[in-house]
C-alpha cells in the first residue's frame, strides 16, 4: 500500500488531484496505515488483465495508465489510439461494453482529460476510460461514429471546456449562445472578467 | 400555365411554447405536413450548476440539485448525498434509508402523474391534468409536511435525512396508498381505454432497442423498447435490495408504451412505499457524519434510477470540502437527443406527441 501510494507521485507529477482512490491528502497521512481497500486492489487487476488485452489487441502500447475508482477499473488511453480502444470495448464479444452512460471532461492545471464511463450490460460490469490532451491546442478524435448519443455530449464540452472534437459533424455551442468567448468549465476561467468582451452584457 | 411552386418552410416551435414544458426551442423544416429536418436548440435555462457547485461545500450544493428536474428533487437529492457517502463509505441510519426509499418514490409518483396530466393536456385533454395534478398535490402537501417545502425540498442531508417525519405522517402517507390505488382505477377508466387517445399515440413515435442504446437512453424511454435496465435492480443502490417490485418493460417503444409504463410504476412504487412503511422502526436519522464533509482524493460516480431515467453524478475531488469538479449525469438532456432522429419523416401532427412522451424537464435538459 505504501509502496503504491508512494509510487503514485512520481509516475504523474503534474497531477494536482491525485487519480485514485487510495492515495491520501497529506493532511491525512496518519492514517495513511489503513490496509489497501480489498476493492482497489481486485479492480486494478481487472484493468491490468484489459490494458494487456487491450494493447495486444491494437499492438501498441494504447493503455498508458491503469487505475481504479472503489471497485471499477479505470484505464487511460493515448489520444492517438482513443476511437479504435473504445471501438474494440464496445464491438469485442467478450467485452461488450456497448452503453455509454456518462461523458464528461476536467480541467486539470496541465492538460484536460475527458472520461467516458462504459457499461456492459450483459457482464454487469462497469468501466472508466480516459484520454489526455493539452489545454492549448485541445482537440481530441470525436466518438460520435461509435456511440450517436455523444453527440450533445460533446458538443456540451467543447462548449464548457473548450475541447474539439475531430470528425464530429455538428460541433457547436450548445448551452452558452454563439458568439460567447471562453470556456466557463475551465479553472482559468474568470465569470466577472471582460464580460462586454465576450458577449455578456446583451 | 406556370406549375405550382412549392418550397419547405421552416417553423419554430418555442422557445416560449405550453408544450415544450420550459424553455426550449425546435427549429422544424416542413415540407407540405412532413417534417424534413429538425433542429432542437437547448440552453436557455442554464445556470451553469457545475460551475457554480466548484465553489460550494457538499452539503451546500444539495440545494442547487432542487432545481435540476424540478418535478423530483428529492431524486436528485439522493442522488449527490449518495455519490458523497458512496465516496466516503459512510453509513446511513436504516431509519433514514426508509424515510428516503419513501419519500424517492412518492416523488417518483408525483412526476410521473405530471407526466400523465400534462401529456394528455398536450395532446388535448383537459380533464386528467386536472385529476392528476390533485393526486399530486395531496403528495406534494405530505412533503411540505417533512421538510417545509413544497417543490425544493434540500430534505437529505450526507450521511441521512434533514427531519424526522413529524407525528402521525407515516400513518398520512399509509392512507395515501389505498387511495391513489383507487385513483389509478379511475385514470386507466379515463385515458387507458380511451380510443381517441390510442388512436393518437399507438405506433407513434417508436425507438429501436439498437437506437436506445446507441443513445444511451435510460428510465422509461429505455424499458420501452424492450430491455430490461432498472438501476434499482440490475446496480442496487441504497437498500433497494430489500424490496419486492417489478420492472416495468414494454415491447414496441411507441409512445402509447411509454404512457403505460408510467402508469404501471406509480403502482409499482407504492408497493415499495408500503414495504418501506412495514420495515420503518424508530432510531436516528443522521449518522455519525465529520463536521466538515471532505471527500477523499479520487473520482467517483454513482448512477440513479431517476423518475427519468439514469440520474448519475460524477465527483473529482482533490480532498478538500468542495469538488474539484461535478459533473451531472442529466437524463433529460441525454434522452432529448433522440428527438430529431424520431421527427424526421413524420406528419407535423405528431409532432407534440413525440416531443411530449420523451418526457423531459427543461431545468434538468439545460442544467
Amino acid at each position: 500500500m505504501s509502496d503504491e501510494d508512494n509510487k503514485q507521485p512520481e509516475k504523474q507529477p503534474d497531477v494536482a488531484p491525485p487519480a485514485t482512490a487510495t492515495a491520501k491528502p497529506a493532511a491525512k497521512s496518519a492514517k495513511a496505515a489503513l490496509p489497501p481497500d480489498p476493492r482497489v486492489v481486485a479492480a486494478k487487476a481487472t484493468g491490468e488483465a484489459m490494458k494487456a488485452t487491450l494493447d495486444k489487441q491494437l499492438g501498441v502500447t494504447a493503455v498508458v495508465e491503469v487505475s481504479a475508482s472503489k471497485d471499477v477499473p479505470i484505464l487511460v488511453i493515448d489520444k492517438a489510439y482513443w476511437v479504435q480502444a473504445v471501438q474494440f470495448l464496445r464491438d469485442d464479444a467478450l467485452q461488450s461494453y456497448d452503453y455509454l452512460r456518462m461523458f464528461s471532461g476536467t480541467d486539470y492545471p496541465n492538460y484536460i482529460e475527458i472520461v467516458i464511463h462504459l457499461v456492459s450490460r450483459k457482464r454487469n460490469t462497469a468501466l472508466y476510460v480516459k484520454t489526455r490532451t493539452e489545454r492549448d491546442l485541445a482537440v481530441v478524435p470525436s466518438l460520435t461514429g461509435l456511440f450517436q448519443g455523444v453527440n450533445w455530449e460533446e458538443r456540451e464540452v467543447y462548449d464548457l471546456l473548450g475541447v474539439h472534437f475531430e470528425g464530429h459533424p455538428d460541433l457547436r455551442r450548445i448551452m452558452m449562445w454563439e458568439g460567447w468567448k471562453g470556456y466557463p468549465l475551465r479553472k482559468d476561467y474568470s465569470p466577472f472578467e471582460d464580460l462586454d468582451e465576450r458577449g455578456g452584457n446583451v | 400555365m406556370a406549375e405550382l411552386r412549392s418550397e419547405e418552410m421552416v417553423l419554430n416551435v418555442g422557445p416560449q411554447h405550453p408544450s415544450t414544458h420550459g424553455v426550449f426551442r425546435l427549429v422544424v423544416t416542413l415540407d407540405g405536413e412532413q417534417i424534413v429536418d429538425a433542429d432542437p436548440v437547448v440552453g436557455y435555462l442554464h445556470r451553469g450548476t457545475e460551475k457554480l457547485a466548484e465553489d460550494l461545500q457538499y452539503t451546500q450544493i444539495i440545494p442547487y440539485t432542487d432545481r435540476l428536474d424540478y418535478l423530483s428533487s428529492m431524486l436528485n437529492n439522493y442522488a449527490l448525498v449518495h455519490t458523497v457517502e458512496y465516496a466516503m463509505d459512510l453509513e446511513v441510519p436504516a431509519r433514514a434509508e426508509y424515510l428516503r426509499i419513501i419519500v424517492m418514490e412518492l416523488n417518483r409518483v408525483a412526476s410521473h402523474l405530471v407526466f400523465t396530466g400534462t401529456y394528455l393536456l398536450d395532446l388535448g385533454a383537459m380533464s386528467p391534468f386536472l385529476y392528476a395534478f390533485m393526486e399530486r398535490e395531496t403528495i406534494v402537501e405530505l412533503f411540505n409536511e417533512i421538510c417545509g417545502a413544497r417543490l425544493t425540498y434540500n430534505y437529505m442531508r450526507v450521511g441521512g435525512v434533514k427531519w424526522d417525519a413529524p407525528a402521525g405522517w407515516l400513518q398520512k402517507v399509509r392512507d395515501f396508498i389505498p387511495h391513489m390505488r383507487e385513483k389509478m382505477r379511475m385514470y386507466h377508466n379515463l385515458i387507458s381505454g380511451n380510443e381517441i387517445f390510442l388512436d393518437r399515440v399507438k405506433g407513434i413515435g417508436v425507438i429501436t432497442q439498437e437506437d436506445a442504446i446507441s443513445f444511451a437512453m435510460s428510465g422509461v424511454n429505455l424499458r420501452s423498447t424492450g430491455i430490461n435496465w432498472d438501476l434499482r435492480k440490475n446496480v442496487p443502490y441504497g437498500i433497494y435490495d430489500q424490496f419486492d417490485f417489478n420492472v416495468i418493460v414494454a415491447e414496441h417503444g411507441d409512445c402509447l408504451d411509454r404512457y403505460w409504463i408510467h402508469m404501471k410504476e406509480i403502482e409499482e412504487s407504492l408497493k415499495i412505499v408500503e414495504q418501506a412503511l412495514d420495515k420503518i422502526s424508530e432510531g436516528p436519522v443522521l449518522g455519525k457524519v465529520p463536521k466538515m464533509i471532505r471527500v477523499p482524493a479520487g473520482e467517483y460516480y454513482r448512477g440513479i434510477e431517476g423518475s427519468r431515467g439514469e440520474l448519475g453524478v460524477y465527483i473529482v475531488s482533490d480532498g478538500k470540502d468542495k469538488p474539484y469538479r461535478l459533473k451531472l449525469r442529466r437524463p433529460s438532456f441525454v434522452n432529448l437527443q433522440i428527438l430529431k432522429k424520431m421527427l424526421i419523416g413524420q406528419n407535423m401532427a405528431n409532432l407534440i406527441a413525440i416531443l411530449g412522451a420523451v418526457d423531459i424537464v427543461l431545468g434538468e435538459v439545460d442544467g
